[in-house]
């Protein structure tokens, strides 16, 4: 058996498998059970901005817009009930999470624009919060927005959290930038402590039946992993922070390839989603077998062994992959 | 001394709740905001005088909570409750019973007319005078600070006493009035209440430690003189008054007395009076006195016992001349209440040789229910004082032209001091107009020296409601207990308002005028009409112009402008530094909207600082150069009736209707809906027909009957106008041959979009044009309401043309239309689709609540008629007993029946051919050919009874309309059915009589704001369901279900049309008792009813609202009688609660306890699940001898 016990963005795990950001981290009994199967720590479902703002002003509209209308109804709802529908339950959470489990907690944030919304990852630290995971998306839809404004936009965001807080800052990228190490270099200069690789999204799809878009949570395949093992393979060794792989992580052996590509820690969540928090021990042990069959002694000794600079035919992560078929068929 | 600006219900809960140990209450308009506040007060842990927090305990009724009282206060608890009206009367009995045992309590009401012709929350004396022979002391309040006071003296007097208080206050005008007062402390109250009385009541407690038995059975040789034995008690009430208000007087320095006298000390003319008339009596005898006048006012504040010998030292000796006015009427008295008693006190001091002359005494009515009392108003009494031959009873305030007891009254006098500054605001219900304004008399009442007066009116309508705010503040203390007369400062905020009614009309010369318009400076002027330009030219007005609607949308506050023209309002008036001002609003901002989050102060915030860079002034000309004139409130073919009376009532100038113009005994006209053009959408559905399939969807759910689907000849249309489209049907065989069109009422429709939400019909190119689309109205009202006119006047096709299913029922004609309900309410489809069904055969009894509101309050109707005249006949009695009222006008029907088939018998020799026959066959309410034959079988036996002689055959021919069948239904909501008229609904039920029961269950008492009732699900947070409601919803279905012979549906329109339409069809055709229980989104749930389909569908998929059917005809064909329409549970319980605010907010305030009671909802529901499940299956062996339906001459051969 390996040692797994890891450093991750200054903290100490016992794991490098961590619970991955997902509505199961509102279960505080199913969080406690991937702790006790193994979790080297949690992270938080994001604080999303776009939601609290969209929840209080839907109060505004539809609940403080009903008072003082009617001679009747003085209002519709008890008076004592208006209170704080920003982070308030946020923070509630991440204190309880914090108490009840023994491994770091890593809360999620999740802005749309620089400025007062950073300051909610000074409430997050002051929570408790061990380290603060920052998810960047932005979804270009302007032609006349270029990629420059939108990457240094998030560049400021970074800049702009990290300035809040004296915790680290891990930030989660989409796998969509035409040049990644660049941009992993703008973030690590604004002052992030880790990478996570990479988010999944809501993707819409399409109901024919009755031709609109719907939106459901589709879990991931281990297929999804090798987009994940290039990015962290390419970018290891290339850029100063550590790196998480999220997404597509379903068995040992994916976890095993995640370490072996680059990864400092391995996020797990459609896999607990669809199978509970045993998955966590299956994945766990049989990541730790695979590893230690290998010869390693600890995961720090597994990890970059195949990533660019190290793997034996280090090309194949460069070249496109039709070119290495193409020989195969020759 | 601390100085609180707050509304005289608050004023007077805050010393009940401090000064009371159990607290029970029922809510009921205008008392119920008393109770809220002691339920939030006790959720919030605050304690009373004694360190406790209360218990608040909401009952079934005013009579529970009663019955609760009395029981309390046999524990020897300390008690108080607040009600009114009907609630009062509901209280009658144990209030005997609480003044016979001599317990000391003290209540609180917020004095309401009884409801007679008709209901009125508003103010009158009629509910206290119905009480005055309870035994208890009856204590009156004229001003937001008096019922703070006059509450605390009744609580310590009651202890001291033993007599039981009842105090009452001047409901809206007193209850609802801001006012800035001088608020008692814990210190003072501590001071003022006798703990010897406490440690009294207390002893005298049951126990059995130290048993007695109360409430014993007496026969005639006790009960008298027990009644007799409490006369001490009575007679030291006065005494014991007097000390305590003497008290409270060294305690605060504010003195009362139980009659209390204003005005010259040798007055010749006083009137004599109660409430907050007596404030206005007292503004204007002052002013008259100051005009040399020896005039004055006899305050009564202790009607009963009445204190006569106090009385009579009050009244100046030089008096000559009394008029006492009476805020309640007793059709047929002597005279009303006070009145009587003034009389017998007087008479008797005569008798004694007290007096040795009497006054001249006149009596007479004023107010009445809400109606204005004005200074001219009491100078109009005075001047009947001296008139030779006064009139002995008369009335003030209405103009009586049919028994002329009305008095002159001089409209122009305005005597109010020019120091008090006055302000008017017209807004939008939902505009924030009247929030905004409760913040200003805070900021001004709280921050300056200045005192503050806020009173609110508001129209009845739940969709674009007007609300107008009365704002008074100056350096005098406010005795102006009615609306202003002559306001220096006149804000509109929509402009609709321009165009509806004359909003100037109370400006006063040189009043500020500030318009919300999205006009430019250059355009404001010439876009008035000749009415406001001829006031805002001749009255020198200064004219101001926001577009506050496009600040606060920037603001992102979409249209809620009301802190917008709150800074424009500080910035105009110039009562404090603009910065002062703003600060102050911000200030305020802060601490109302803080706890709700930053965004929203922010965005609020952001509306204050752009305001007044959008502001401008438009220069007033010195003439008026519009040539447009104000559009007329009602068209000019509406009906005479119309013309008269209701188009007054709509433009707010119904005060100046007299009496003979009002029908005497409530009877009004239906179908008047129709003439109020409300115009309150910003954007209507607009029909595209090349995309319509006809499915009807759209027509099925709205609210307010503003799209409607017809189908017609098409020859019949060919004249119609140019842009009125119409395609041939294609979705019924059966309606082969006729054109279709989808009609929008723009006028009428409050763009509450749910027709497109459900429209399935798509541009397969462009998938978001659906078949409707919402529209600007601006763009197509004209065109559409034109479309309107001529989609009215299509004939309707034989009403047995159109199938029964769930996609062609709407294409039957609506009887129910353009209601005032909310947009989006849930309610209102019910009851449409059930007039398209039985409209022109149907008699409603309503129970009081929203669909009494926006069925049948004035000024208009939605239930309307058919071509032929007919149409649903409405009535509504009482909260409590709509189901006994459905009973009764079943069980009047079937002797009707009986009669005329009693005489149809006696004359079938004589009848002609075949008339008899087709006078008795069977005939059911549903079945259109039989009913259509019926109709024409009536016809012809009217004919003949025409040229017959005779008094049977008269009779016969005012009875021939009931020989075709009727049907009785009785609507109401939650509230009615679940808790107070529970009983009665029950009994209706197990009568057996055929008698149809709508329950429109929105889960909590809408009409009144949102208390809890037994229908409020587990876990939704409802007022005094603060924490979250912890026991399950009652299973009113199950409970109906158990009688056997009941036909019980569960139903849920929004989502599930295709059941409720066979639902609500078996019911009518069941020959017996049937109970409907339909799911009602609303507003109180918290979420934008758009989406109230989609949610609706979330409750059926999780079994929070199963839908079912339980009819017992099917075990006759050996079938279960239940069927379930929604078998299995398809989403989890969490699903449906995440999605309504009411739940959420349980989230917010406290997760794990959310988390337990959605669990416990969900295992809820799984056992409800469960026992359906076995019920559905359960298998009856058919009975021998089946008894279905026991009703008398029943309806349904």
């Amino acid at each position: 058996m390996i040692e797994l016990t890891t450093r991750w963005l200054g903290l100490d795990l016992r794991s490098p498998l961590v619970v991955g950001a997902s509505p199961l981290t509102d279960d505080v009994g199913a969080l406690r059970a991937c702790v006790d199967a193994g979790a080297g720590a949690v992270v938080m479902h994001s604080l999303f901005e776009e939601q609290l703002v969209a929840e209080q002003m839907a109060a505004h509209r539809f609940i403080d817009s009903r008072i003082n209308m009617d001679a009747e109804a003085r209002s519709f709802f008890p008076e004592s009930e208006v209170f704080e529908m920003g982070s308030g339950s946020y923070l509630k959470r991440l204190e309880r999470l914090r108490s009840t489990l023994d491994v770091p907690v890593i809360a999620s944030l999740n802005g749309i624009s620089p400025g007062g919304w950073t300051l909610h990852a000074r409430e997050l630290q002051d929570a408790g919060a061990d380290a603060i995971e920052l998810n960047l998306y932005d979804l270009a839809t302007d032609p006349a927005e270029t990629a420059v404004t939108l990457e240094q936009r998030q560049q400021e965001v970074v800049r702009s959290v990290v300035g809040q807080v004296s915790i680290p800052v891990s930030v989660k990228l989409s796998p969509f930038y035409s040049a990644l190490p660049a941009f992993v270099a703008g973030v690590e200069a604004a002052g992030a402590h880790g990478l996570v690789l990479f988010n999944r999204f809501y993707q819409p799809d399409m109901d024919l039946d009755a031709l609109t878009l719907s939106r459901e949570l589709v879990l991931s395949s281990s297929a999804e992993l090798p987009l994940r093992l290039h990015a962290v393979a390419t970018l290891f060794n290339r850029t100063g922070l550590e790196m998480a792989v999220s997404g597509g992580v379903h068995t040992g052996d994916d976890a095993a390839k995640a370490i072996l590509s680059g990864g400092t820690v391995v996020q797990v969540v459609s896999a607990l989603l669809a199978e509970g928090p045993q998955a966590l021990a299956r994945i766990s042990d049989a990541m730790n077998r695979r590893l230690s069959t290998m010869g390693y002694r600890t995961v720090a000794e597994a990890r970059g062994a195949l990533s660019l600079d190290n793997a034996p035919d280090s090309k194949a992560w460069e070249r496109l992959n039709y070119a290495r078929l193409l020989q195969g068929w020759r | 001394m601390a100085f609180q600006t707050l509304d005289g219900n608050e004023a007077v809960a805050s010393v009940a709740y401090r000064l009371s140990e159990t607290i029970a209450i029922y809510p009921i308009t205008p008392a119920s905001v008393m109770g809220e506040h002691a339920d939030d007060w006790a959720a919030l842990g605050r304690p009373n005088l004694w360190g406790q927090v209360p218990s608040v305990v909401e009952m079934q009724s005013e009579a529970g909570a009663a019955g609760a009282m009395h029981g309390a206060l046999q524990a020897g608890s300390l008690v108080t409750t607040f009600t009114a009206s009907q609630g009062l009367l509901l209280m009658l009995p144990n209030l005997f019973k609480i003044a016979g045992e001599l317990s000391p309590f003290c209540m609180h009401i917020a004095a309401r007319s009884v409801a007679t012709h008709a209901l009125s929350i508003f103010c009158d004396h009629s509910d206290v005078m119905t009480a005055r022979g309870t035994g208890f002391a009856l204590l009156a309040s004229g001003s937001v600070q008096e019922a703070q006071d006059l509450a605390a003296i009744g609580h310590a007097v009651t202890l001291k006493a033993r007599v039981p208080v009842m105090h009452f206050f001047d409901g809206f005008r007193t209850s609802h009035e801001i006012s800035k007062i001088a608020a008692l402390s814990d210190e003072e109250l501590q001071a003022l209440v006798s703990h010897e009385g406490v440690e009294a009541h207390r002893a005298r407690r049951m126990t059995p430690d130290r048993p007695v038995v109360r409430g014993t059975s007496q026969n005639p040789d006790a009960f008298f003189q027990s009644r007799e034995a409490t006369n001490p008690f009575y007679q030291a009430f006065p005494d014991k008054l007097e000390a305590v208000m003497d008290r409270f007087a060294e305690i605060t320095g504010r003195r009362y007395r139980p009659f209390d006298y204003v005005g010259h000390p040798e007055a010749e003319r006083v009137v004599i009076l109660m409430g907050s008339g007596a404030e206005c009596a007292h503004e204007t005898v002052d002013w008259l006195v100051e005009e040399g006048e020896k005039v004055g006012v006899l305050k009564v504040r202790l009607f009963r016992p009445f204190a006569t010998d106090r009385f009579l030292a009050a009244l100046p000796d030089t008096v000559q001349h009394l008029a006492v006015l009476d805020r309640t009427k007793e059709p047929g008295a002597q005279g009303e209440p006070l009145l009587l008693e003034v009389s017998g006190a007087l008479m008797e001091a005569w008798s004694r040789g007290e007096r040795q002359t009497l006054p001249r005494l006149i009596g007479g009515r004023y107010g009445l229910s809400s109606r204005e009392f004005t200074p001219a108003m009491v100078c109009a009494v005075f001047d009947e004082l001296k008139a030779g031959a006064p009139k002995t009873r008369f009335t003030v305030g209405v103009r009586d032209d049919v028994t002329q007891l009305s008095l002159d009254v001089d409209s122009e006098l305005d005597i109010e001091s020019p120091k008090t500054r006055r302000a008017l605001f017209f807004g939008l219900g939902a505009d924030g107009t009247v929030s905004s304004n409760k913040a200003s008399i805070k900021i001004l009442g709280e921050g300056t020296d200045l005192y503050a007066q806020g009173h609110f009116v508001y129209d009845s309508k739940k969709s674009g409601a007007t609300t107008v705010s009365h704002l008074r503040f100056g350096p005098l203390p406010i005795r102006s207990s009615y609306q202003i007369r002559k306001a220096q400062f006149v804000a509109i905020h929509a402009p609709q308002f321009l165009e509806r009614f004359d909003v100037l009309e109370h400006a006063a010369e040189g009043a500020t005028v500030l318009l919300n318009v999205p006009w430019s400076r250059d355009e404001a002027w010439d876009r008035l009409s000749v009415e406001v330009q001829r006031v805002l030219v001749e009255r020198k007005a200064r004219l101001y112009v926001i577009d506050a609607a496009d600040v606060a949308e920037k603001a992102g506050l979409e249209r809620r402008i009301n802190t917008v023209m709150q800074v424009c309002f500080f910035a105009l008036a110039d009562i404090l530094p603009k910065d002062e001002a703003i600060a102050r609003i911000k200030d305020s901002i802060r601490e109302t909207w803080g706890r709700r989050g930053p965004e929203v102060v922010r965005r609020n915030v952001e509306a204050v600082d752009s305001a007044l860079a959008h502001l401008y002034e438009v220069p007033v000309p010195d003439k008026v150069t519009a040539t447009r004139t104000r559009p007329p409130r009602v068209p000019e073919d509406a009906p005479d009736f119309v013309q008269k009376v209701t188009r007054l009532l709509l433009e707010g100038q119904g005060d100046r209707l007299p009496v003979s113009a009002f029908p005497p005994d409530g009877s009004w006209p239906t179908g008047t809906s129709q003439f109020e053009k409300r115009s309150i959408a910003q954007e209507i559905p607009i029909w595209e027909s090349d995309l319509c399939v006809q499915c009807n969807f759209c027509a099925m759910i709205c609210p307010h009957t503003a799209i409607t689907a017809k189908v017609f000849e098409p020859e019949a249309a060919r004249n119609g106008p140019e842009t009125f489209e119409a395609v041939p049907e294609t979705q019924t065989p059966e309606l082969e041959g006729l054109d279709y069109r989808l009609q929008v009422a723009p006028e009428d429709c409050t763009g509450c979009g749910l027709c497109v939400e459900v429209c399935p019909a798509k541009d397969r190119t462009r998938p978001k044009r659906k078949a409707i689309n919402m529209q600007p109205l601006a763009e197509h009202c004209e065109v559409e309401a034109e479309n309107l006119k001529f989609f009215r006047s299509l004939p309707d096709v034989p009403r047995d043309r159109i199938p029964r299913d769930f996609k062609s029922l709407p294409l039957l004609i609506p009887l129910f239309e353009y209601s005032g309900a909310c947009a989006g309410c849930g309610e209102t489809p019910y009851i449409r689709l059930l007039t398209q069904l039985l409209g022109d055969r149907l008699l409603i009894a309503n129970a009081t609540g929203c669909s009494s509101i926006y069925g049948g309050n004035l000024p208009t109707t939605p239930y309307t008629v058919n071509a032929e005249g007919r149409g649903p006949t409405w009535n509504n009695s009482l909260f409590e007993d709509a189901a006994e009222l459905g009973l009764g006008m079943r069980l009047g029907l079937n002797k009707l029946v009986g009669r005329a088939r009693q005489l149809l018998e006696g004359m079938r020799e004589r009848l002609p051919q075949g008339l008899y026959n087709s006078l008795t066959g069977p005939c059911a309410t549903l079945d259109e050919v039989a009913m259509a034959a019926r109709r024409k079988a009536v016809a012809r036996l009217r004919d003949w009874l025409e040229d017959q002689q005779g008094a049977e055959m008269q009779e016969l021919a005012s009875l021939a309309d009931e020989l075709c069948p009727k049907s009785v239904w009785v609507i109401g909501g939650d509230g009615w059915a679940y808790d107070i008229g529970y009983g009665g609904l029950d009994h209706a039920l197990a009568s057996g009589q055929n008698l149809k029961l709508l329950v429109l269950d929105t889960e909590v008492y809408s009409n009144t704001g949102g208390q809890q009732s037994k229908a409020t699900p587990m876990g939704a947070i409802a007022k005094f369901a603060a924490a979250g409601k912890e026991t399950r919803k009652k299973d009113l279905g199950l409970l109906a279900m158990s009688y056997g012979h009941v036909y019980v549906a569960q139903i849920a329109m929004q989502s599930h049309s295709n059941q409720t339409t066979k639902a609500l069809q078996e019911a009518e055709s069941f020959d017996g008792p049937a109970l409907i229980i339909a799911h009602s989104p609303c507003i109180a749930h918290g979420y934008d009813l758009v989406h109230s389909p989609a949610q609706q569908k979330r409750a059926v998929d999780s079994w929070a609202w199963p839908i079912y059917r339980f009819d017992p005809r099917r075990i006759e064909e050996g079938l279960p009688p239940l069927q379930l329409d929604s078998v299995r549970q398809k989403v989890p319980m969490k699903t449906y609660m995440q999605e309504e605010a009411r739940f959420r907010m349980l989230e917010l305030r406290d997760p794990e306890r959310y988390e337990r009671l959605v669990a416990a909802a969900t295992e809820a529901a799984q056992d409800q699940r469960e026992l359906y499940k076995q019920l559905a299956g359960i298998h009856f062996e058919p009975h021998d001898n089946p008894e279905s339906g026991q009703g008398e001459g029943e309806q349904h051969d």
